[in-house]
């Protein structure tokens, strides 16, 4: 899910920092006026554990692989701005130091598996908040509106990027990524991010880790 | 803590499960899959900025795979803790 260097054209390069920038600025203020002596240590762990789950590449039918990202659980636990730059801050150290994820690319790739999984997981949470599943949906939710967002960042790509007949970046159009991408993200690691979320929450809540959400 | 480091640690003692799948992410081939599929590469993409990363892929030059992705992982999860613990100290002066 992490896109590489000069795979977007430098005005979506532009156009997603652009955009990401005010985002980051909101939610430090937001994580600032969460942090105290028992929130920051959890925070960190769960921030460390999007870390840990995005390690484990999960082989899929079709030659291809992805990972979960762990942006869910901290959105329903610390609400979605915290959890946008916990895993902002996770894909900045995976593009800085393990080239996972490319640094002209790091904008998007923060809209999408930050924000776009986050906000999306944590509206699903709330508005199913009574219900046993809702961590499970929350995070299925995010993952697929994750690759939906990536879809739309890779598949604008040979649309407005052409010279001479040839694509510039990323040369698929949407009728060949969207089905590729969405449907590989629906279908497994949606489901490994549900399962996940669900598990931890769970766990974290039973074991009076953590209250629970308090945006 | 105790209950969610416990956790924690068995993930990460299962990290090495991560390098099962050979297989790329789709859309994060090498650049040859495009030369092989496209009959060529898209210029940009060949001539991406690339920056020198430290351990490339969560790989070590010269180093077991196992090894260099646990390295990896400690390194990544040290910096994390890391720029969490100057935050907390920054706040709370």
């Amino acid at each position: 899910m992490h896109i590489p260097d000069g795979y977007l054209s430098p005005l979506t390069c532009i156009a997603t920092y652009a955009a990401a920038l005010p985002l980051w600025v909101i939610a430090f203020k937001k994580l600032k006026s969460q942090l105290d002596e028992t929130t920051l240590p959890l925070i960190a762990s769960l921030s460390a554990l999007s870390f840990i789950i995005m390690m484990f590449n999960i082989p899929i039918p079709g030659g291809t692989s992805g990972h979960a990202v762990g942006a869910s659980l901290i959105a329903i636990l610390f609400g979605p701005w915290v959890a946008s730059l916990c895993v902002s801050l996770v894909l900045l150290i995976q593009a800085l130091i393990f080239g996972d994820g490319g640094v002209t690319t790091f904008g998007a790739n923060a809209l999408l598996m930050a924000f776009a999984a986050s906000f999306s997981s944590y509206y699903v949470f709330e508005a199913l908040k009574t219900r046993t599943f809702a961590p499970y949906v929350s995070g299925w939710v995010g993952v697929v509106c994750a690759s939906i967002v990536l879809t739309l960042f890779l598949g604008i790509q040979p649309i407005i990027a052409v010279a001479d007949g040839q694509p510039l970046y990323f040369p698929f159009g949407f009728a060949l990524t969207f089905p590729a991408v969405v449907g590989s993200h629906m279908l497994f690691f949606g489901v490994v991010e549900a399962i996940f979320t669900g598990i931890a929450y769970r766990y974290i809540v039973k074991n009076r880790i953590y209250k629970g959400a308090n945006v | 803590m105790k209950k969610i480091f416990y956790p924690m640690l068995i993930l990460f003692v299962l990290i090495p499960l991560g390098l099962i799948s050979e297989n790329p992410a789709w859309a994060e081939w090498e650049n040859e899959y495009y030369q092989e599929v496209l009959g060529f590469i898209p210029k940009g993409i060949e001539n991406a900025f690339k920056i020198k990363a430290l351990a490339p892929d969560y790989t070590i030059d010269g180093l077991n795979d196992v090894l260099a992705y646990y390295l990896s992982g400690m390194l990544g999860v040290a910096l994390i803790f890391g720029i969490f613990y100057l935050l907390g100290k920054k706040l709370a002066r």
